[in-house]
């Protein structure tokens, strides 16, 4: 099912997720109504629980067809996911311009670890581990951030800005 | 409601944002867009406020110049109605770098480019770095509509850089909706 997706200044945005813990028939609908909403939005290449007002940590995604993909996975759904390895030093990082569809209006220059293995729960109950990087590092990460109740917009990279070094005598 | 554009400028030190918006506040006032930064070592605001219609410019621009005063900052404000939603510039988001050697004309000439294409300026800021000789960063966020082929747009800024002897870089800055 399709479900209205829930916009800022919603408070669920800012509120970290529970666990999905076993997969049951409601996660297996859950699974489903993300999907639903995915594919009804041409522009967006994935979905996390509490934008469609559940607050339990699973999302969804698909980078398929997307120039900036290199890894691809296609469509999935991830249960508790876990990141299992990612860098976060600088020469790992790259910065891309993010918009989401729970903020309206708005873009920003965030930095993201270019690659990262995550494993999660599918909702077959299997687990999967995958290596991502790319965009669809990227989006893994914008994704995990909605599970934790942060926003893009709690990561801009002050919107690529030159600002003056203060000098230290 | 009406809205005003706000803007106030004077020597950078702390509380100047708290008292501007604290008049502001006094006036039933709501803070919307706006930009403030430091700027050769003055702290300039740009703001735009919503106030009720009984609040008139000069008002709010006399009691704003009065707390000022004190923090040496010198202070306008004007009707911003809505614009409504103007031409829509219907195209793509490019970024547009700019650095070299200092020297008069650099903005009035790249601007000048993008003007004459229909590129429209949403965002701009620049730098001047001191050194010898002293060097100077420009950086735009441009809309190029999609009538313009970006890739002509390019080779033109880049012959423009090297008449200016400056160094341009244009990148696109397409958002993904995640």
């Amino acid at each position: 099912m399709i479900r209205p997706v829930v916009l800022l200044p919603d408070p669920l945005l800012s509120r970290p997720c529970v666990p999905v813990g076993e997969i049951d028939e409601a996660a297996r609908c859950l699974a489903e109504d993300l999907l639903d909403t995915m594919r009804a939005s041409s522009h967006s290449v994935g979905v996390a629980a509490p934008q469609i007002g559940v607050s339990l940590r699973a999302f969804c995604m698909d980078v398929t067809g997307h120039p900036k993909a290199r890894s691809c996975h296609g469509e999935l759904v991830l249960f508790d996911p876990v990141v299992l390895e990612a860098s976060s030093e600088p020469a790992l990082m790259e910065v891309g311009r993010e918009g989401c569809m729970s903020v309206p209006d708005l873009t920003g220059d965030v930095a993201r670890a270019r690659a990262l293995v995550v494993r999660g729960i599918t909702p077959t109950g299997a687990e999967l581990v995958l290596e991502v990087d790319a965009f669809e590092a990227r989006a893994v990460q914008h994704e995990l951030d909605h599970l934790d109740g942060l926003l893009f917009l709690d990561r801009v990279v002050a919107g690529e800005r030159v600002f003056r070094r203060r000098r230290y005598r | 409601m009406a809205r005003f554009a706000v803007t106030a400028f004077g020597a950078d030190r702390p509380g100047i944002v708290a008292a501007v918006t604290g008049v502001l506040v006094e006036w039933g006032g709501n803070l919307e867009d706006s930009a403030m930064t430091i700027l050769g070592g003055h702290f300039a605001m740009m703001l735009i406020v919503e106030v009720t219609d009984d609040v008139a410019v000069t008002q709010l621009e006399q009691s704003l110049a009065e707390r000022g005063a004190p923090l040496g900052l010198s202070v306008a404000v004007r009707p911003a109605a809505d614009p409504g939603a103007g031409e829509p510039v219907d195209g793509a988001s490019w970024s547009v770098s700019v650095h070299g050697a200092d020297h008069p004309g650099i903005v009035h000439r790249v601007t000048q480019l993008l003007a004459d294409r229909g590129a429209n300026v949403v965002d701009l800021s620049t730098r001047v770095v001191q050194g010898e000789p002293p060097a100077y960063v420009l950086r735009l966020s441009v809309v190029v509509p999609t009538t313009i082929d970006p890739d002509s747009l390019g080779p033109e800024l880049v012959a423009l850089a090297g008449e200016l002897e400056v160094d341009v870089r244009l990148r696109p800055d397409e958002p993904d909706i995640l």
